[in-house]
């Protein structure tokens, strides 16, 4: 028997082909030639790239100023989340509002900008210099550089769960003579915790890749400041391909890991939430 | 038959959802899908509708067997559950939709809309969004939009589902009142047995993927066929020992026996009793008042039995001894479910 | 009483330690690029905005980012009426691919397209023949900008969809209306708002972006130069006032676009008509 209307709203031959050409020819033979030109290169051959010292140190340096700076971020990210739904008070929606500005500056902007502060004789730069702290070409320069290329992540995904988290639960709490820091850890902390590490693992996963607000402030000092983009980066300008691929591979399974690693704790969430359905 | 299923089958991920489903409809009748929530009548209506394809089997729309013919070439009208009504269309760009799909003129669009805006009585309402429609409304508008291009079968997916309980009395008897006037074959699928009896000419019931049984309301409450039929209607009491209650007739392997408040007659010990020596005792263990009688819930041997008693009559309290006689009951071998009399009542009529 | 007092205390010292946070990381960065943009005086500040190279540069990131948003735009449209509308298999698979571009470091999206379209390339020969130059050119840059901003419509999209339901859609199919009409009259209106949203978001994207198109650009000043990439070339010249200068442009952009987005944000809340 023919399933001729097996779907009720017309169209789908036409809307499948477009978006399925469309994520073929943008996505998917792009994402292709990186296979098939990995595929070409030795296995040996792309474990002595990755592991050069210089290689090594690079993924070090990245690993831990994502780290810090999404730390960072985790903790700033709840409080100001907190402030924006909880609390009323004058320029609440300009403050909400500029959240965002990460998203929609230009990250050279961000860039030239944050270095220019972070210099000995910028606006921060020389407060800190006056206790012998440098921050400009330093690791702490490429942590201050993500810390706001990350701020929007983590915001944003507690809101909305914050939002629609019922007053009763904390009511009921506090009936029960619950202390408000108890209420807070014991109630809503483990509401939002799932959220949270959405948010950790969307802005680490960013700031592991974030190029344009780096290369300026980080100085690109070999084994201290030099992340794996730059790293690549300047493969590519001495057209050495195949060690650009080989350390793209690593950073590109280093996203997918951290994209998996989130969706297990998504659903683990749901699972608790909504029982074994 | 105008609407026939035959042998329809059809399993989501695994589930059941009709199972071995058969049955006719003839023309002009008013039909209602009745079953508990999961017992595939919705699929069934979408089946009929062209949303859904079965697995096997044929339906059958006037003749015809329309399972690949596409769901708007059907000739049916369909009010959803929610209504979808299109909420960025105003009333009458709604119910002029599908006339304006099947590019009819306009003069004839706007004559078919304004009559049927005088036939739902909302003339005067075209202009407004459905958000600015009550609950009553917008299922009107709904269903107006399904009858505007003169559809030769109406199916209604839970039509008073969204609608408070108050409006949802006044709506039953318009829609029943609207069908009737227009003569057009309805099916409409329900899970609440009191709309079902009240609107629909005969009623189908489903459970688990398959029909229990189909008759008018009348058929189907005074001779359920199987368990479930039985069961499902009215508020029932379930014992297990029917056997207890004297002069009934002796059936093998009975599960269990179906006592409807209506076939039990409770007396205080003094009133005058017609059947006394065919009553057994009983404690009553809780009065309720329930607006047009009282509902008693009285222990005998065991088995608690729920029955009704008019307000008029002498009152009785809690913990008082009464003479509990049972008219009639059912009782259900396997799926089966039969009727039993009382004795008592047979012998009555033949000897007196 | 004594709980209220302190619970005041908290809140105002959150409510200062976010303000505090946001001025220095936000507020800050803005300040030292319009200071640094008027340091020597507005006829500076006017002669490098108005410089040959700012405006070609200039002109490059609205060509990208025009094309970003048309092309995503369509696909958005597209693909979130596939992923909504209709139940088959691999949408999640499907999903996941749209998504990857924007889980891909940018340096790595432009190293893609040099793979695919550079010199060591299989199709290299034939767009050699053919006169297409992509990598180090302009359409190279046009593409890493799609690249980058490929699922930006289509998430703004699909969420909003998904809570519509399809039950107008089917009713206007039972109807016998086309894909076209249910489209334009039954879906286009519910997301109206989201697609803005959608399109502010992916020009803010495309006109920032700088990794990617750093990759394939080359820097060609005055050929394949957008905004970001001159401003990069100024700072590494060590002309701070014109870098700045023309970043204040960027800046002037990115405000316009965000409070673009907070209105938005607000009409979609506020006109839903809720059934």
């Amino acid at each position: 028997m023919k399933k001729k209307n097996k779907r009720v709203i017309p169209g789908f031959g036409i809307s499948m082909g477009v978006t399925l050409t469309m994520v073929s020819v943008i996505v998917l033979i792009p994402l292709a030639t990186l296979v098939i030109y990995t595929a070409q290169m030795s296995f040996p051959e792309i474990i002595a790239t990755i592991t050069r010292g210089r290689v090594l140190s690079s993924f070090y340096v990245s690993f831990i100023t994502a780290f810090a700076a999404s730390a960072i971020n985790a903790v700033m990210g709840l409080i100001l989340a907190w402030v924006l739904v909880r609390y009323e008070f004058p320029g609440k929606r300009i403050l909400d509002g500029m959240i965002e500005l990460p998203f929609a500056l230009p990250t050279a902007v961000a860039g030239i900008s944050l270095t220019y502060l972070t210099t000995d004789s910028g606006w921060i730069g020389s407060f800190f210099a006056k206790f012998g702290i440098q921050i400009a070409y330093t690791r702490l320069g490429i942590t201050f550089a993500l810390i706001f290329v990350g701020i929007p992540f983590v915001v944003r995904s507690i809101q909305p769960v914050l939002e629609k988290l019922d007053p009763s639960y904390e009511e009921a709490a506090s009936v029960l003579g619950a202390s408000r820091t108890r209420i807070f850890w014991k109630v809503i902390f483990p509401e939002v915790l799932s959220s949270l590490c959405t948010g950790f693992g969307l802005a680490f996963g960013r700031c592991l890749g974030e190029y344009g607000s780096i290369v300026f402030i980080a100085g690109n000092k070999p084994y201290y400041t030099e992340i794996t983009p730059l790293i690549i980066m300047s493969e590519l300008q001495e057209f050495d391909y195949p060690s650009a691929t080989a350390i793209a591979l690593v950073m590109l399974i280093a996203a997918f890991l951290i994209l998996f690693i989130n969706n297990l704790i998504q659903a683990r969430n749901t699972k608790i939430l909504n029982g074994n359905r | 038959m105008y609407v026939e299923l035959k042998d329809i089958n059809k399993t989501y991920a695994g589930y059941q959802a009709s199972n071995h489903v058969s049955f006719g409809i003839e023309q002009g009748r008013l039909i209602a899908l009745l079953g508990p929530s999961g017992s595939g009548k919705t699929t069934i209506l979408r089946m009929i509708a062209g949303l859904e394809t079965p697995d096997s089997g044929e339906i059958v729309i006037d003749g015809k067997v329309v399972n690949n013919i596409p769901a708007s070439e059907r000739g049916i009208g369909f009010v959803f559950q929610n209504y979808a009504l299109f909420r960025y269309m105003t009333v009458y760009d709604n119910i002029a939709f599908g006339l304006n799909v099947k590019k009819e003129n306009k003069k004839y669009i706007d004559e078919r809309v304004h009559e049927l805006l005088k036939l739902i009585s909302l003339d005067g309402l075209e202009k407004r969004y459905p958000s600015q429609l009550s609950g009553g409304q917008r299922q009107r508008v709904a269903f107006a939009r399904a009858l505007a291009p003169n559809p030769h079968l109406l199916l209604l997916d839970e039509p008073f589902a969204a609608i408070d309980a108050k409006v949802r009395q006044e709506l039953r008897s318009w829609l029943k009142e609207m069908i009737e006037k227009l003569g057009i074959t309805s099916i409409f699928v329900t899970h609440d047995q009191d709309e079902a009896i009240e609107v629909a000419d005969e009623i189908i019931i489903t459970n688990k993927g398959h029909i229990e049984q189909k008759g008018t309301p009348l058929e189907i409450y005074q001779n359920p066929q199987t368990a479930f039929a039985a069961t499902f209607f009215g508020q029932t009491s379930q014992i297990t020992n029917y056997q207890s209650f004297h002069s009934f007739p002796k059936v093998d392997n009975v599960d269990k026996a179906i006592i409807r408040p209506e076939f039990v007659k409770v007396s205080k010990k003094n009133e005058v009793q017609r059947f006394g020596p065919s009553a057994s005792e009983g404690v009553v263990e809780r009065v309720s008042f329930r607006g047009d009688s009282l509902e008693l819930l009285v222990n005998v041997n065991d088995n608690q039995i729920i029955a009704k008693r008019g307000l008029e009559e002498k009152s009785i309290a809690v913990g008082e001894k009464v003479d509990v006689f049972i008219y009639r009951l059912f009782v259900t071998v396997g799926e089966k479910a039969m009727l039993l009399e009382n004795q008592s009542l047979v012998d009555d009529s033949v000897f007196i | 009483m004594n709980q209220n007092k302190q619970s005041g205390f908290v809140k105002w010292l959150l409510i200062t330690i976010s303000v505090l946070f946001l001025f220095v990381m936000l507020v800050l960065p803005l300040l030292v690029v319009i200071t640094q943009a008027f340091k020597s005086g507005v006829a500076a500040y006017l002669k490098a905005v108005t410089d040959k190279y700012t405006v070609r540069a200039l002109l490059l990131t609205l060509e990208a980012t025009l094309t970003a948003v048309v092309v995503n735009t369509i696909f958005g449209l597209f693909a979130a009426w596939t992923i909504t509308k209709f139940k088959f298999k691999g949408k999640k698979l499907l999903t996941t691919l749209i998504d990857i571009p924007v889980t891909v470091s940018p340096v790595i999206a432009g190293l893609i397209f040099i793979l695919l379209f550079g010199r060591q390339s299989l199709l290299y020969p034939i767009l050699k023949a053919c006169h297409i130059k992509v990598v180090f050119a302009v359409p190279g840059i046009i593409l890493a900008t799609v690249f980058v901003t490929f699922p930006f419509i289509s998430r703004e999209l699909i969420p909003v969809l998904e809570t519509e339901g399809t039950d107008e859609e089917e009713a206007a199919a039972l109807m016998g209306a086309g894909a076209f009409t249910i489209f334009r009259k039954i879906t286009l209106p519910h997301i109206r708002w989201a697609l803005l949203y959608g399109i502010v978001l992916c020009t803010a994207r495309a006109m920032g972006e700088f990794g990617a198109v750093s990759v394939l650009s080359g820097h060609l000043r005055g050929l394949t130069n957008t905004l970001p990439l001159h401003v990069e070339i100024l700072f590494n010249e060590f002309q701070y006032v014109p870098a700045f200068a023309v970043s204040s442009i960027l800046v002037i952009l990115a405000i316009i676009l965000l409070v673009m987005r907070s209105v938005l944000e607000h009409k979609g809340k506020t006109t839903k008509k809720p059934l």
